[in-house]
């Protein structure tokens, strides 16, 4: 009798155990996958930067672009959302602004999209955007 | 040979073409109305950071870029 109860205890532990370990291996695929993807697309981003958008992104995990119809300098800060600063000439924030391609794309595609958006067609994005003041 | 980026959730796809292939000048046409006609931006990468939005497809372009439709965040 009793040893019917320690074998289902045993039974039961390694069936915990069993679980436990395929959770383990299925989010250090996820991790993996979603760490391939993000440096994927930040490949991708560096080949479209200018050199010196290049080295500000490299140093800094930012990097600036002028917007194609005002002129405004603009700083795309790693991330997808609420990672635009508009900067005044002095490089304070005056703005935040946040648009990104539909879908969920990693964050390199969508600094990338943003980047060509602001010295591309700037009017057009920031009409889409949302935006709050920033902190200047 | 030419390549037509397409972002998208692997960070994007890829996809070659010969320039002097009719007929895979024809796929990448087609491939590039369908992403243009589905809201997708072309965008030409001319080097040192700087692009060109394309209207239409140029097959002499080497390398195209396809942004899916912007929204506000």
């Amino acid at each position: 009798m009793i040893w019917a109860e320690v074998g289902k205890v045993v039974i039961g532990v390694a069936l915990m155990a069993i679980s436990a370990g395929l959770a383990v291996v299925l989010m250090a695929g996820m991790e993996t996958t979603s760490g391939r993807v993000e440096r994927k697309a930040v490949t991708l981003l560096q080949l479209w930067l200018s050199p010196e958008q290049a080295e500000q992104y490299s140093s800094y995990g930012h990097f600036e672009v002028i917007g194609s119809d005002t002129g405004t300098r603009y700083r795309i800060r790693h991330g997808r959302v609420m990672n635009i600063d508009q900067l005044d000439s002095a490089g304070n924030t005056v703005c935040e602004w946040c648009f990104a391609p539909k879908g969920n794309l990693a964050a390199g595609d969508c600094m990338l999209a943003q980047k060509i958006a602001l010295e591309r067609f700037e009017s057009g994005a920031l009409a889409i955007a949302n935006h709050r003041p920033g902190q200047a | 040979m030419a390549t037509q980026i397409v972002m998208d959730h692997t960070g994007d796809s890829r996809h070659q073409f010969d320039p002097a292939d009719a007929a895979a000048v024809a796929k990448a046409e087609a491939r590039f109305k369908k992403l243009a006609g589905a809201g997708f931006t072309a965008v030409k990468r001319l080097g040192e950071g700087k692009s060109e939005i394309l209207r239409s497809f140029d097959p002499t372009v080497e390398e195209t870029l396809f942004i899916p439709r912007l929204q506000g965040g």
